[in-house]
């Protein structure tokens, strides 16, 4: 039994490992890097939609808009300065 | 086996083995001609299977107010495009009907050229999904950048456009394109035999992103000024206008628009001359609003005083082979007078008295004849005539502002000068350090000087002076206004085309705000005081509360105006007559009038007559009664 384990055959064993890590590694690596182009990809796409949303958000409060809302669906008008008490 | 038979077998196996050997000399021969003569051209093909490069974008930098609202940014957006030659014939009208354009144009866009073609660029994305929905061959989806301005018109002028590609074609998006462009980057990346990227790529050209700029502009006085100078220019059935609004402490531009304006998000539709941005590019004589430079240039040189008396020769004076009018004959007039009075042979003397060159340095060092350098494109220096071909019917006219030509810019950045006591601050338009550099910050004239003309241009405001329709209720303003005759076609002075001019600062004890309008060719009125004053006030009595400078009404109480801000107006009254003198403050309140009350109890006098015929900030005087 014992004169089966001998000392050099732990080099192919090793080698076996370090190539099964090896590929393990390499495996891992390739997954990540879907994971990054997913992740890039999202990220440009929530960009793009953040960009958008801000530019809906400057349309929807330009005062010109306001201005217009105010004055005829809330029967608003531009205070006299002896309105404005705090300023 | 007979000799025969195996000379006939060795022959076989000869020929057998020549032929392996023939075919592995061929094998040597094409491994020679793949591994070395074609090795470069194939290792090329494989890289260009294995390798593949993505593009990776940079969107445009966005342009910020000062308080971080978004003036202009860029979004991604779908376009149509087309290989020419395989399109099918017969899905080219389901192919317009989808992008809404004629059949014979996308025919014909599509004959034009064999291979790539724009069919519809920047499409909105519902027609691009329809358009894909199709399943066309040869038709694809593209993305492009696009350029958005959510205040359109307002900002129109002074941001400018982008073109299709992306370049700054105007304004700021011009004058500042290389800061707010980013580079696009190029990124190469190994690929399985899936397709899928693998993790080693190198960038071959890192992307930089566009830079946001902020500019010293706030939309809401954008905004404020935009409407005001748009009713103005309404009101007056004029040609255009500008306006220019500044903060006279450190030369931001708060607001500067033009009218008629023209919507930059759809800028093809105006023609190229309406894109300019007038209040920086067009010059126009400032007339009567140049004379307190004349003063400040007479009381510096000391041979004049604030209460020295000018005779005004009752309204024509004679200048070599020229004769100056005043529209008002006055006799003997003070300095202020002549301020408040616009007398023109009043500046023309002192001008006269004092020479040429005081001027001509008064002028130049307040900004006239030299461009801001704030960094806009297109901007004009204006006109100011060398002071060696000053005779003296130049002097006189320059001193009244006619001869010499001015940007509304220069005329915001020279009244600033009053406003900071004496000290010029040049105009910027962009916050932090990307502005042009520029001189900061020079003397024009002593600090007693800027307030003794700013304490004459406040007279001129008052109920006696050309500008009292520029004062809003309850803030003190320093202004003048002006009234040009334009030049004709051949250089004269046209018969009845006139530029109406406000330039102030408001409020006087502590300046907030300079605003410059100029009206262009108004026609019910020529003066400044009738035209461009009004929308003066206009402004000021928006921005100024907005800015947090509140209005100082002396006869009312705070809980007097918390009590008419939460009431309903019930003054519908066309007249005050009977009314109390709580009512009759209350009236003048809401509606902005000036109100002056003598005696006390009930209203039995009234002027004018006719209240309900008064606008806000004008004046109604009231006698009381037991």
């Amino acid at each position: 039994m014992g004169s089966f384990l001998k000392p050099w055959l732990l080099v192919p064993v090793l080698a076996g490992l370090l190539a099964a890590g090896q590929i393990w590694l390499s495996h891992l690596r390739y997954e990540l890097s879907l994971e990054t182009q997913a992740l890039s990809a999202e990220k440009q796409i929530v960009q793009g939609e953040s960009s958008k949303l801000r530019l809906e958000l400057a349309s929807m409060t330009r005062p010109e808009r306001l201005r217009k809302l105010a004055q005829q669906e809330l029967g608003m008008a531009p205070p006299s300065p002896a309105q404005v008490v705090h300023p | 086996m007979s000799d025969k038979q195996q000379v006939f077998v060795r022959r076989r196996i000869e020929a057998v083995a020549g032929l392996l050997a023939l075919g592995l000399v061929m094998l040597l021969v094409r491994a020679v001609d793949l591994q070395w003569l074609q090795a470069d051209y194939l290792t090329s093909l494989a890289e260009k299977q294995r390798y593949r490069q993505f593009t990776a974008v940079a969107p445009r930098g966005p342009i910020l107010d000062s308080k971080g609202r978004t003036l202009a940014e860029s979004v991604e957006i779908p376009s149509i495009a087309a290989m020419a030659d395989e399109v099918p014939a017969e899905r080219v009208n389901e192919l317009a009907r989808a992008l809404g354009l004629p059949s014979e144009k996308v025919g014909r866009k599509l004959n034009k050229r064999h291979g790539f073609v724009w069919l519809a660029r920047q499409v909105p994305p519902s027609i691009a999904r329809k358009v894909m929905a199709l399943n066309i061959p040869g038709v694809r989806m593209e993305t492009e950048w696009r350029r958005y301005h959510p205040m359109g018109p307002e900002t129109g002028h002074l941001l400018g456009f982008v073109g299709i590609d992306g370049k700054g074609l105007e304004g700021v998006e011009r004058s500042w394109n290389a800061a707010l462009t980013g580079e696009a980057g190029i990124r190469q990346v190994r690929r399985d035999a899936r397709g899928h990227s693998l993790p080693d790529g190198i960038w071959l050209r890192e992307s930089t992103a566009g830079k946001s700029i902020k500019l010293t502009t706030d939309a809401s006085i954008q905004s404020i000024a935009y409407a005001a100078l748009a009713e103005g220019v309404r009101s007056q059935k004029a040609k255009g206008g500008s306006v220019v609004v500044l903060r006279p402490k450190d030369g931001a531009v708060l607001a500067m628009v033009n009218w008629p304006g023209y919507n930059p998000n759809n800028y093809r539709q105006h023609k190229p001359g309406q894109w300019r941005n007038r209040a920086v590019t067009d010059v126009f004589e400032p007339g009567s609003t140049l004379k307190p430079f004349s003063v400040a240039a007479a009381l510096a040189s000391g041979k004049w005083q604030s209460d020295s008396i000018v005779y005004c020769e009752n309204g024509a004076m004679q200048v070599a082979d020229y004769t100056i009018h005043d529209d008002h004959p006055e006799g003997w007039l003070d300095v202020t007078g002549i301020l408040v009075k616009s007398s023109n042979i009043g500046v023309a003397k002192m001008a006269l008295d004092i020479g040429a060159d005081p001027l001509h340095d008064m002028l130049t060092k307040a900004g006239f004849g030299l461009r801001s350098q704030m960094g806009l494109g297109g901007e004009s220096p204006g006109i100011v005539l060398s002071p060696d071909r000053w005779g003296p019917v130049e002097t006189a006219n320059i001193a009244f502002g006619q001869g010499i030509a001015v940007t509304p810019l220069q005329l915001a950045a020279a009244f600033s000068v009053l406003a900071n006591e004496g000290l010029y601050v040049a105009p910027r338009l962009v916050e932090g350090g990307m502005e042009a550099p520029q001189n900061v910050g020079h003397r024009v004239m002593d600090a007693s000087i800027a307030r003794q003309v700013m304490s004459m241009l406040e007279y001129a405001t008052s109920v006696d002076g050309t500008g009292s329709k520029a004062v809003p209720v309850g803030y003190r303003v320093a202004g003048k206004t002006g009234t040009a005759q334009k030049p004709d076609a051949r250089g004269r002075y046209s018969k009845g085309k006139y530029t109406a001019v406000f330039a102030g600062v408001a409020p006087v004890d502590d300046p907030q705000l300079v605003i410059v309008v100029v009206i262009d060719e108004p026609q019910k009125s020529m003066y400044g005081g009738q035209v461009a004053a009004p929308i003066f006030r206009h402004i000021a009595e928006s921005a100024l509360p907005y800015l947090g400078v509140p209005a100082q009404i002396t006869n009312q109480g705070q809980w007097q105006a918390m009590e008419i801000a939460t009431e309903a107006p019930v003054f519908a009254a066309d007249s005050t007559y009977g009314m109390s003198l709580r009512e009759v403050r209350r009236f003048a309140a809401t509606r902005g009038l000036r109100l002056h009350v003598r005696g006390s109890g009930w209203v039995t006098r009234q002027k004018p007559a006719n209240v309900a015929a008064l606008n806000s900030g004008e004046e109604l005087e009231v006698w009381l009664n037991e």
